[in-house]
């Protein structure tokens, strides 16, 4: 009655890896504008928290998907305002963000905690296995993206912005626009991420149950050298590397617990250095720095 | 008389009467890990604390969820102590050595620690002896599963915990001897995502008789249920109401009794710091309702089991082998209450590793 170890570790890596896919597509959008968003995991919790409250709210969990999107969207454009509009630090603003989403998840949380839900309903559109819809759109959206980005001319004003936002505004774009719409979309991407996590896998709130996982897809957006493709493989890599231990564990492998758990975390480290090595880097030009221009 | 002084002699009176109308009032203060509606740890904290506010007149209990392992921890329960209280339910392993560094702090104030070791005139520690309790609970699970693969999804692997997990291996190989209990360690009391994550591996390695020691049993049953596999619950009995069909058996604390007794010390003045280790036997902890896939023949052998265990039985008496196959306890030989910390092997019949 048991399956298979490796269709067990596949299903398990891809349940686990979507949060982590979608949050680093977002992560990825904003970056190629030219802003670190460090907040990411504070979007992921506010997407969590308002996805699950609508849900348990109005029944639904697709609903649940929307809300969760347009609440990580809102979270992005305050970061966006505070950043594009006021010309703050975005690091720091970043990390404000990050408390902020605590605090704001917590808040929107509180009162559909232990409440139950019927999660997303896993379809089984293919032979591959029964997954719910975000694991189905999301391989798509990653290939939407790189369309988006690389194909089309938003994507290529886009790039420019992260570029340099002083040479695109003298071609007659206007960055600060386009830094509010890709962190529209990246929050909006990034809310999803973390309703995944509340609507699909543990179908619960509880307070930071992220558990870092928005800190992992920033270093993935870098393992991915802001491709939206490397980032599908590389939110693969992390999720199996987690859903492994587990697995592992359930084998009965002869290997210390305290050891398993570290290994997702070691394997970041190690790609980050290893990835780090070549002189060369693929980040956008003017990823972290603000763009005072007149607009 | 002017108006002046008849409201002068108004707010005297007023100051006045209020010591004649209470009678002995104790501020409690209370600090949960986690949030109450977890059909969990911090439910059954609540409810205990519930009962104790009932049961003495002119409590006040002070509340504070979600306080985190931390220094935090100490600047909330100093916020309780500055507000009044002398009595601190310091909940959560994790919150005692803030606890304790506030008793030295406030020799007045008497603290209880759930779940560790340390003591002092003002400050003493408490929980249920759940290790024994474990083996009814392995008696279900032995007699319901089909596949004889059961498993238990792990918070963090300290001593106690891996003695949850033995007791639940004798329980249900003394019935089903070919029965195997295959454990995944989380690393954490509290990571929903994980604990999903686990009862799916579990359950993909062919368990199916799903249980867990975590903060919340919620995530764990919930992914059993959907996942057509039978659960025992574990810390709250009301975890019982999110499996309607899965559901065996499960274990909740029932702290209500020692926190009453605690508060009605502390209220006499006669508290006496303690290391409370208290089991089926004398009320600590209570099994929950049976579920509807429980058989009568099955009910019938685990309340035998439960009374075997309140009578003084003790799972762990020799001869005992881990799952390596070394022996552990000899013939005649027995692990008392105190020894529950420091189990750092599995016995046979348990998958995993335990260090």
């Amino acid at each position: 009655m048991s399956t298979p170890f490796a269709a067990a570790v596949l299903s398990s890596s891809v349940l686990s890896g979507t949060s982590l896919l979608y949050a680093t597509l977002g992560e990825l959008v904003g970056e190629r504008a030219g802003i670190v968003n460090l907040g990411l995991e504070g979007i992921m919790l506010i997407g969590a928290a308002a996805g699950f409250a609508a849900t348990s709210f109005a029944g639904n969990p697709y609903l649940g998907i929307a809300a969760a999107a347009l609440a990580g969207m809102a979270g992005n454009l305050l970061l966006g305002y505070v950043v594009i509009g006021r010309g703050a630090n975005q690091l720091a603003a970043g990390l404000a963000l990050l408390f902020f989403g605590f605090g704001a998840s917590t808040l929107i949380g509180r009162p559909f905690m232990g409440a139950i839900v019927t999660g997303l309903p896993r379809l089984a559109l293919s032979e591959l296995g029964a997954f719910d819809l975000l694991v189905w759109l999301a391989l798509p959206a990653a290939l939407l993206l790189w369309c988006l980005i690389f194909r089309t001319r938003w994507g290529l004003a886009l790039r420019a912005v992260g570029e340099d936002p002083a040479v695109a505004f003298a071609a007659g774009r206007r960055p600060g626009q386009l830094q509010y719409q890709a962190l529209a979309l990246g929050g909006l991407l990034g809310g999803i991420g973390g309703a995944h996590l509340s609507l699909a896998l543990a179908m619960t709130w509880d307070e930071g149950m992220t558990a870092g996982r928005g800190f992992i897809a920033i270093a993935l957006v870098i393992f991915a050298k802001w491709n939206p493709l490397w980032a599908v493989a590389g939110a693969l890599v992390f999720g199996a590397a987690e859903a492994l231990q587990l697995q592992l564990q359930a084998r009965g492998a002869d290997v210390s617990p305290f050891l398993m758990t570290m290994i997702p975390y070691l394997l970041t480290l190690t790609i980050l250095v290893f990835w780090g090595w070549s002189r060369r880097s693929a980040a956008p030009a003017a990823l972290g720095r603000n763009f005072f221009g007149v607009e | 008389m002017t108006r002046r002084r008849l409201l002068i002699l108004a707010g005297l009176l007023l100051f006045a009467a209020e010591p004649a109308r209470a009678e002995a009032t104790l501020t409690v203060g209370a600090i949960y890990v986690g949030s109450v509606n977890d059909y969990g740890y911090n439910r059954a904290m609540k409810d205990g604390l519930t009962a104790m506010k009932e049961a003495v007149p002119g409590i006040t209990l002070l509340e504070a969820e979600n306080v985190p392992e931390t220094a935090e921890a100490e600047r909330i329960m100093e916020g309780m102590i500055q507000q009044g209280a002398k009595l601190i339910f310091a909940t959560s392993f994790g919150h005692q050595q803030f606890a304790f560094n506030l008793a030295k702090k406030h020799p007045d104030v008497v603290f209880e620690h759930a779940g560790g070791w340390m003591q002092a005139a003002n400050f003493g520690n408490f929980f249920a002896a759940t290790q024994a309790a474990w083996y009814p609970m392995g008696v279900a699970a032995g007699k319901m599963t089909k596949s004889n693969t059961l498993g238990f999804v792990a918070g963090v692997p300290i001593g106690f915990i891996i003695g949850d997990v033995n007791a639940f291996a004798l329980g249900a190989r003394s019935v089903n001897p070919k029965a195997e209990v295959r454990v995944v360690v989380t690393g954490s009391w509290a990571d929903k995502a994980k604990e999903a994550e686990a009862a799916n591996a579990l359950i993909d390695q062919g368990a199916d008789v799903i249980t867990m020691h975590v903060d919340s049993p919620a995530t764990v049953i919930q992914v059993a249920e959907s996942r057509g596999v039978y659960s025992i619950g574990f810390q709250s009995i009301e975890a019982r109401a999110l499996a309607p069909k899965g559901w065996l058996t499960g274990l909740g604390f029932t702290w209500g009794p020692f926190m009453t007794a605690t508060a009605k010390s502390v209220i006499a003045g006669s508290f006496k710091p303690a290391m409370v280790r208290q089991g089926l036997g004398e009320g600590m902890l209570a099994v929950a309702p049976f579920g509807n896939a429980v058989p009568e023949e099955t009910r019938g052998l685990v309340l035998a089991a439960v009374d075997k265990i309140a009578k003084g039985y003790n799972p762990f008496t020799g001869p005992l082998s881990d799952n390596t196959g070394a022996v552990r306890l000899k013939e005649g030989e027995a692990l008392g209450n105190d020894k529950m910390g420091d189990f750092d092997w599995y016995v046979a019949g348990v998958i995993g590793k335990a260090k």
